[in-house]
């Protein structure tokens, strides 16, 4: 019941990806700004009819419906179409910088609940002690810090003052990896490589400390909020009266449901961790998706940036989904 | 509380757990199995393993450029940053170096046949880097990919947009093994400094593997060749041993001197900066001015400049009110004190602009001098233009209208538009800057609607050409004519000026056409020309042999490491 009801849920993922797309696709084209002149750039000499000739070739001379249908013909036999600028299929540039993004984004999810949920739950704990305190601080200080800063400010002193771990990039160069998933450290447990492994992890820290730092901020205060509650309830107080130890009060009983709200809020971070992390890719120099979008739409380049956007469209259907099944496990009252 | 000692025990070995967890993955020395290669020692000097783990000797160099290129396919791409990359892999005919002008480098000679023709002399005994011999079929398929309408076939078929570059190139033929014969549509005086910008392929291999198959494993004549690729973020090079030499003109000749080259591209500046710091790379590019003073004075590293070629104007609409009146731009002119700008915004790295020209131009106008400060002259000259302070409210005005306009620029520029308001303020005129993303303020530029822009625009061929038919020639749509003309400035005889000197062979004609139409355009101002910045670079103290290169070239076949 549950696998058809996951199939229906991943199915109706491609009304919404293609919706999104076309509405992309005509906000674009009405924005101003022309591709073409992008390209020729500032500077360089430009033959005559040469810019007619590229605006004809990606068909911006035609009207608008016809290119929409030029688009959904490609679409229909999966073809993404071309990059203007880069000139290799708009798939490949995804399918390769995808997994990049990925990886960051899931190292600063695993960093955001690794440090949310310990302080989260002291806090609640022990409310308004002064690990409380500090703990709710350290959260404000975390969600209104700008990544840009945290991030260099992380690389001046781990890389550049204590020379502990890189600088940028995702892999020290020489290490051999051979590349299965795209997920460097994945791959080099796949392949038994130890020398990727540890330089992989290495360059993984900073960008996910940093990506992760305002989700878990985020993190640590809802969860922190919704134990609080729990520990209110009648449920709660009949656990303790029949003698079970806080410790399984607190972590067997009131944390599953304090995880309710958590997990929604986990589900929209990881929609801003896959999307938002343009700025921590620059700093990094991180190969991901991200830097690519935010160029695609400088340049305007339309076939990037809408398969892109189909790509977020499907990611966020997707993580909706995960949250939505793992609320059925914590919750069996809750159905898909 | 009993309890609670239980459960903060719980959590804080979670905690720990989970920091071991990370600490393994810091900065202890690990021995590896006997399988995976070499021992991984930790320093804070080197991040490559690889300079580690190899053989002594084995030298490596990682360049961190400011961008990713777009294509590693010499005919397809319109960007800096692909050919620096492209021509440590690519020879062309010819090359440049930034003092001397252009030197052969796959050609020994090149001749005009008549004001259309052009013979080519190519040099024999080079290999490409599969070991095929280059020949004149080479060169001939070289360019025909080049100048053909769609003749890259993949993804899908499209026209190289590099032929804009060599547009007036109708034919090429082949006379004999070593000899190629190009036909242009008429005399075009700047043929050899376009040639270095194109770079020959090999034909047999090409239409064997297809476009696709040749970007996947590149070949080429350069001193590298191509190892591998992450994307188009990372790309690593090795010497190629059979390297014909290079330009005989241009010492030294032979192959590169380091084994193995890494470009990377890192957006972030200041994440560039530390890199190099950090001695996780050797040479950086594009060190903003802020940063250059702190690396000058930082440990094992060098800082260097090189001629500018983005020189900076900041264009003034001649067809709108009050930039109509010639007094008006000289007078904002004479009111901007660019040598304080040079000083305090760059750090004494930029150079005033005299004219329209960079100074650096092969056709700048030596007599030609930048108009000098004087806020006096400025205030008598907006005087005449009838702009006086009636009102004594601190700004001029005219007819009851205070003299108030906004200055259009982009982010990157910022900096020095407000620098400029400010200045002007003190003559009595009320700027205010507003900032833009290109694409957004392009066709209100080009339809003459906004007032004041700062801005720049590329200067990197040292020619006219390429730069003042697409700044200060009257725009046409359509055409390469006026296409960065932000001033609407728009006159016949600079014009006439303009056009005869694309086509004018002889260079001391030239330089009357072009001389009498920069002399125009200085005294008709259609811009405050403000100044030049100069192209800042960095190295580790190890790194020799390498300056920094007008066009953002890094020769890497040049350059040692100690």
């Amino acid at each position: 019941m549950r696998a058809t009801k996951i199939l229906e849920r991943l199915l109706a993922a491609l009304p919404i990806m293609l919706g999104v797309a076309v509405l992309v696709f005509l906000f674009m084209r009405l924005t101003p700004g022309d591709p073409v002149d992008i390209m020729m750039g500032q500077g360089g000499a430009v033959s005559p009819g040469e810019m007619a000739q590229l605006r004809s070739e990606f068909h911006l001379d035609e009207p608008l419906h016809i290119q929409l249908g030029y688009f959904l013909g490609d679409l229909l036999r999966g073809d993404l179409g071309y990059s203007y600028v880069q000139k290799r299929a708009v798939a490949e540039l995804i399918g390769e910088r995808l997994p990049a993004t990925i990886e960051m984004a899931l190292g600063a999810l695993f960093f955001a609940l690794l440090v949310s949920f310990p302080i989260g739950i002291i806090s609640a704990v022990r409310q308004n002690s002064p690990v409380d305190r500090l703990s709710m601080a350290g959260a404000f200080v975390g969600i209104s810090m700008p990544e840009f800063w945290f991030g260099i400010l992380l690389i001046l002193l781990f890389a550049v003052q204590l020379g502990w771990l890189p600088v940028s990039g995702r892999i020290a160069h020489g290490t051999g990896l051979q590349e299965i998933t795209g997920l460097y450290v994945l791959d080099s447990l796949l392949t038994g490589n130890r020398v990727a492994l540890v330089s992989s992890l290495k360059h993984l820290v900073l960008p996910s400390v940093t990506l992760g730092a305002g989700a878990a901020a985020v993190l640590a205060r809802v969860l922190r909020s919704s134990l609080i509650e729990t520990l209110r309830t009648d449920y709660v107080t009949l656990a303790r009266a029949k003698g079970a130890s806080e410790n399984r009060v607190v972590l067997k009983h009131a944390l599953r449901n304090a995880l309710i709200p958590t997990v929604t809020v986990v589900g929209l971070q990881i929609g801003s961790l896959l999307g938002g992390n343009m700025i921590v890719e620059t700093v990094f120099s991180w190969p991901g998706l991200g830097r690519l979008v935010v160029n695609a739409i400088f340049g305007r380049d339309f076939p990037l940036i809408q398969g892109a956007v189909m790509i977020y469209a499907l990611t966020f259907v997707v993580a909706n989904l995960i949250v939505d099944v793992l609320y059925t496990y914590l919750n069996p009252k809750i159905t898909l | 509380m009993s309890h609670l000692p239980t459960l903060l025990r719980t959590v804080l070995v979670m905690v720990l757990l989970a920091t071991t967890a990370l600490a393994c993955a810091g900065p202890a020395p690990t021995p590896a199995p006997a399988s995976a290669p070499a021992p991984v020692q930790e320093s804070a000097t080197a991040e490559s393993v690889a300079a580690e783990a190899q053989p002594a000797g084995r030298q490596l160099l990682v360049v961190a450029m400011p961008s990713a290129p777009t294509s590693i396919d010499p005919a397809d791409h319109r960007n800096r940053e692909s050919e620096t990359v492209i021509r440590n892999m690519f020879d062309g005919l010819v090359t440049r170096d930034t003092e001397s002008g252009v030197h052969m480098e796959l050609a020994t000679a090149i001749n005009w046949l008549d004001d259309q023709t052009l013979e080519i002399k190519l040099r024999e005994g080079v290999k490409f880097h599969d070991g095929s011999a280059m020949t004149a079929d080479d060169v001939v398929f070289t360019f025909e990919r080049i100048i053909k309408e769609n003749a890259i076939e993949f993804p899908e078929a499209h026209t190289s947009p590099r032929k804009g570059l060599i547009a007036p190139l109708v034919s090429v033929e082949k006379q004999d093994d070593t000899t190629v014969i190009m036909h242009f549509s008429g005399p075009w005086p700047v043929a050899l400094q376009m040639l270095v910008h194109q770079q020959i392929l090999p034909k047999a291999y090409l239409e064997k593997v297809g476009t696709e198959g040749f970007l996947k494993n590149p070949i080429g004549a350069g001193p590298f060749k191509f190892v591998s690729a992450k994307g188009m973020d990372e790309f690593v090079m090795a010497r190629y041993d059979d390297y014909h030499g290079g330009a005989p003109d241009l010492e030294p000749v032979g192959p590169a001197c380091v084994d193995e080259v890494v470009f990377r591209a890192i957006p972030e500046a200041s994440t560039r900066v530390a890199a190099l710091l950090a001695g996780e790379v050797d040479i950086i590019q594009g060190v903003p001015a802020d940063l250059a003073d702190t690396l000058a004075g930082s440990e094992g590293v060098q800082i260097k400049t090189g001629p500018g070629t983005r020189p900076l104007w900041m264009e003034l609409n001649v067809n709108l009110a009050p930039f109509d009146d010639v007094k008006v731009r000289q007078a904002l002119n004479y009111a901007v004190d660019k040598d304080l700008l040079v000083e305090m915004l760059y750090g004494g790295r930029a150079v005033v602009l005299p004219g329209v020209l960079s100074p650096y131009n092969n056709y700048a106008d030596p007599d030609l001098k930048p108009y000098p400060y004087d806020k006096d002259k400025a205030s008598a000259l907006l005087k005449e233009a009838g702009w006086d302070d009636a009102n004594n409210d601190g700004t001029l005005d005219k007819d009851g209208r205070p003299f108030a306009f906004v200055i259009d620029t982009q982010e990157v520029t910022r900096q020095i538009a407000e620098a400029v308001a400010s200045q002007l303020r003190d003559v009595g005129i009320e700027a205010s800057v507003r900032i833009w993303e290109y694409s957004v303020i392009l066709p209100k530029l080009l339809a003459g609607e906004r007032q004041a822009y700062v801005g720049d625009w590329g200067d990197s061929a040292f020619d006219p050409v390429g730069h003042m038919e697409a700044k200060w020639h009257g725009y046409v749509q359509g055409e390469s004519y006026g296409r960065g003309n932000f001033s609407t400035y728009d006159n016949p005889r600079v014009n006439e000026l303009i056009v005869a000197g694309e086509t004018q062979a002889d260079p001391e004609a030239r330089k009357k056409v072009y001389y009498e139409a920069q002399q125009i355009l200085h005294e008709e101002a259609p811009a405050v020309f403000l100044l030049l910045p100069e192209v800042i670079e960095a190295a580790r103290d190890r790194v020799v042999g390498w300056t920094p290169a007008a066009d953002g070239r890094v020769n890497l076949h040049d350059v040692c490491v100690k």
